[in-house]
């Protein structure tokens, strides 16, 4: 219950944040310059439109949370407005995931009103039958991005804004090559290969969210890869939480 | 400006201290409000390793229903000691119970209404918003929170400025917010860190007459203030603590009259006379405009010290005994705790 | 504020107007004049730098369709701007190459690529990899094996008309191939190489691309035949004609 309320203030807080209003008007020009771009492609304009789409939802939530996710814990101790709320029958835990969870809300609007308007131009250049992919794959999306916040969060009750936003930058990164390094794993000795395999294990799988190849070609997925993609994201979000919540914990507001 | 009155708005629920159930704790702990035994708070550099001191072996005790000054120079370990009861800090040794809860677990906190030295908001939101959103973190239900923070944004004197955001309010508008975030959900216990903090003398006097309210209503009031004459006129008991050390406590009468009274002796005219050697140490003599005031720290020589005056043929006019102000005490008890400090080798202080 | 506060205010404030006014002008002079005198970089230099599209997969960060995408747009500038002016087609092959690698589901890359290559680049067997690698990376495109079996009909310097045929059976078998490809595949066998073969080639690929360049050249082709028939032109002009030169000079 308390959670929800420090969720309802983190959508809030980020929703009055002109921020995500930049980045609102950033995707839906990015949505018109795909329709410019369109003659230039040659025959390849819904193939343009479905891709640039697709990356631009993924890139500005990544914005948002390295701008806003990353400091979301570190800006509230730095600026003390966590005493008014640590100092209540609020445990740090249920703060965290409000936290979390806010953010999360914000930026499944961001994903759903760009995604909406994606799936509305591309119905509009005559090709309906590809909105069921790029739903889905809105959904992975904003999944990538719930889980992506989690690392934010975690790494905001560890470090300042700065550096949580490039810890959280290199795990998104890294995360986008766990299939790379599984394969690469097989091509050393048991050890090492060991090794690269649990760092696989470790970083966030965000290539489970990626379905924009299908999508570029109206293909959907199945419903298998979507449970799985869902199951993944609340557990790894679970783990990250958990192991901010357990930094919190210990940590003294001087 | 003046805060709101209660007659028009609609009254926060009337608080009796027994109310509420008793959480577990010995008998006697249940008696007290605050209960602090041996704590003690020290700091270790991640880097030098070298490690500070914040408070030494403090027990306390704040009774249920009265008003508890806190009292301490700049660094004595105060807020330290207000950070651990409201679980912001965590202590290096000894316990701490609010209503008889251990102040590690969360529902110690769910009878408590604190306010920070110089509170920080969320500069996005307005006054009854963020008074909304903290009686929801601490229990009340939808439709109460709301009632209650529009009650006491009004019992601060900011109703007027309800969708105000907070980023435009002063300092003192802050301060009155803060005060009525910490008694919107109708606490048993107010922890207050420089409450007057920021506040003009009417804003100070508003928030002594709300003390005292609370008070009428049974609620326990500990806070920390360095202006002395409201902690003189306010508190049933006060402590000082000096370098993260509880020196004294105890009533406010207690305390002064130990300190003893000078006696001041009113003489018309200029004076121009040699004090004798034995009181020129205790007498002090200081020209105004059309009199001489003599201030007799000792009382013990009050009697040779008129009958020298008589004798020196003195115009005296008033002998007035001065009762010990605690501002005094304070002094004193600073500067006998600093000597013995200095007499010992001590690890590094350092505050909150 | 006094008046004469207010006035000197103003007078400021006009002043740095009249600045930014003139900076502004004088800014994109020389950037007018920089863009007349200095060498500019050539469009789509900077991809014929990059490495192979392998290497580059993994620094699109999940996004190589869009990678892809935005190398296709700047690919046609390319195109366009070699058919302009010394119609020298260098790069293609890399730059293709890079794409597919990107996105090897992206057919109209594979298509539009070895058609590129063969009808204006002169390289037959840089097309014939690179339609070949499509097919290897979209094993049930119907589309891509019609394609490739027309690569192989209008080669430049002889028909291939075996390897036609199994294209265009291939195609015949496969999802998405224009219904024609039966067709096609048994005139090939037929080792047809008549002027109406090629001329229904061409028309197929006219009406069925959205390509312009495409379009350009299946249109200049028809026309050329359609003139061969009109003219009855002699029998060696018609076989040379049914049989696609090395390059396309202008468009007649």
């Amino acid at each position: 219950m308390s959670a929800l309320v420090v969720a309802h203030n983190t959508y809030r807080e980020a929703i009055r944040d002109r921020v995500l209003l930049g980045i609102l008007v950033a995707g839906f020009a990015v949505l018109a310059l795909t329709q410019i771009l369109k003659p230039l492609a040659l025959g390849e304009g819904l193939r343009l439109t479905v891709d640039l789409g697709l990356s631009t939802i993924t890139f500005l939530g990544l914005m948002v949370v390295l701008l806003v996710g990353a400091g979301l814990v570190s800006k509230e101790i730095e600026r003390r407005t966590i005493y008014n709320l640590l100092a209540r029958p609020l445990p740090r835990a249920a703060y965290l995931a409000g936290k979390w969870a806010g953010l999360s809300a914000a930026l499944w609007c961001v994903a759903l009103a760009l995604g909406t308007g994606l799936a509305t131009l591309v119905a509009l250049m005559g090709h309906a039958g590809y909105v069921g992919a790029i739903i889905e794959a809105v959904y992975l999306e904003g999944l990538e991005l719930t889980v992506v916040t989690a690392i934010a969060v975690l790494f905001s009750s560890l470090s300042t804004p700065v550096l949580s936003a490039l810890y959280t930058a290199g795990l998104f990164v890294g995360g986008q090559w766990c299939d790379d390094l599984r394969r690469l794993a097989t091509h050393f000795p048991d050890a090492f290969g060991r090794v690269l395999t649990v760092t696989a294990d470790v970083l966030p799988d965000l290539s489970l969210f990626n379905m924009r190849t299908l999508a570029s070609n109206g293909t959907p997925t199945t419903l298998g890869h979507l449970l799985i993609a869902s199951a993944y994201a609340l557990l790894y979000c679970g783990c990250a939480l958990a192991l901010g919540a357990a930094a919190l914990e210990s940590r003294d507001f001087k | 400006m003046k805060l709101g009155t209660v007659q028009n708005s609609t009254a926060p629920a009337e608080f009796h201290p027994a109310r509420g159930p008793r959480t577990g704790g010995a008998d006697d702990r249940d008696e007290a409000a605050v209960r602090v035994e041996h704590l003690s708070k020290s700091y270790r550099s991640n880097w030098t390793l070298r490690v500070t001191r914040g408070l030494e072996d403090l027990n306390l005790e704040v009774r249920r229903g009265e008003v508890f000054g806190y009292l301490g120079p700049n660094g004595a370990g105060k807020t330290t000691t207000l950070k651990i009861l409201t679980g912001l800090l965590k202590p290096t040794s000894g316990q701490a119970w609010l209503m008889g809860e251990p102040v590690h677990r969360v529902s110690s906190r769910r009878n408590l209404g604190f306010l920070p030295e110089q509170p920080y908001f969320y500069d996005y939101l307005n006054g009854l918003e963020y008074l909304e959103m903290v009686a929801k973190l601490s229990g009340l239900g939808g439709a109460d929170a709301g009632r209650q923070a529009r009650h006491w944004l009004g019992r601060v004197g900011l109703g007027a400025r309800a969708r105000l955001v907070l980023r435009k309010y002063s300092k003192g508008m802050l301060q009155r917010l803060g005060l009525a975030g910490a008694l919107v959900h109708s606490p048993e216990l107010l922890i207050l860190d420089e409450p007057m903090s920021g506040l003009d003398p009417f804003g100070r006097h508003d928030v002594r007459d709300l003390i005292l309210e609370q008070r009428e209503r049974g609620v326990t009031v500990l806070f920390s203030s360095h202006i002395l004459p409201d902690v003189e006129t306010l508190c049933d008991r006060v402590a000082i603590v000096i370098g993260g050390r509880l020196e004294r406590v105890g009533t406010v009468s207690e305390l002064v009259s130990e300190q003893g009274g000078s006696v001041e002796i009113r003489c018309a005219g200029a004076v121009v006379i040699e004090v004798p050697a034995p009181w020129r140490q205790a007498l002090r003599l200081n020209e105004r405009p059309g009199e001489t005031l003599f201030t007799l720290s000792d009382p013990r020589f009050l009697q040779p010290v008129l009958a020298w005056m008589v004798e020196s043929r003195l115009a005296i006019h008033a002998v007035t005994p001065q009762r010990g102000a605690l501002e005094q005490l304070f002094l004193a008890t600073a500067r006998s705790a600093t000597a013995s400090t200095a007499e010992t080798t001590e690890p590094e202080r350092r505050s909150a | 504020m006094s008046a004469p506060a207010v006035a000197a205010i103003r007078r400021r404030m006009s002043v740095a107007w009249l600045l930014a006014l003139v900076l502004a002008i004088a800014t994109a002079t020389v950037a007018e004049y920089a863009a007349r005198v200095l060498p500019r970089p050539a469009p789509f230099g900077e991809l014929a730098y990059y490495p192979s599209g392998r290497y580059l997969r993994p620094a699109t960060l999940g996004h190589a369709e869009t990678a892809a995408d935005l190398a296709w747009l700047r690919a046609v500038q390319y195109y366009g701007e070699r058919r302009r002016t010394d119609n020298r087609f260098d790069q293609l092959e890399h730059v293709f190459d890079i794409l597919t690698s990107l996105s090897p589901g992206f057919d109209g890359a594979y298509v539009f690529g070895a058609f590129a290559l063969a009808q204006e680049g002169g390289r037959f067997p840089q097309a014939e990899r690179l339609i070949l690698s499509g097919l290897e990376h979209n094993p049930r495109s119907g589309e891509l094996a019609f394609e490739t079996g027309f690569l192989y009909y209008v080669r430049p310097g002889g028909r291939d008309l075996r390897r036609a045929a199994e294209y265009f059976e291939l195609a015949a078998r496969l999802p998405g191939s224009p219904p024609s490809a039966t067709r096609f595949a048994a005139f090939c066998r037929q080792n047809a190489g008549s002027l109406e073969v090629a001329y229904e080639l061409w028309s197929d690929v006219f009406k069925s691309t959205q390509n312009q360049y495409m379009r350009e050249i299946a249109a200049r082709q028809m026309q050329r035949i359609h003139t061969a028939i009109e003219n009855h032109w002699p029998s060696s002009a018609i076989d040379r004609l049914a049989t696609p030169q090395v390059r396309i000079r202008s468009a007649s």
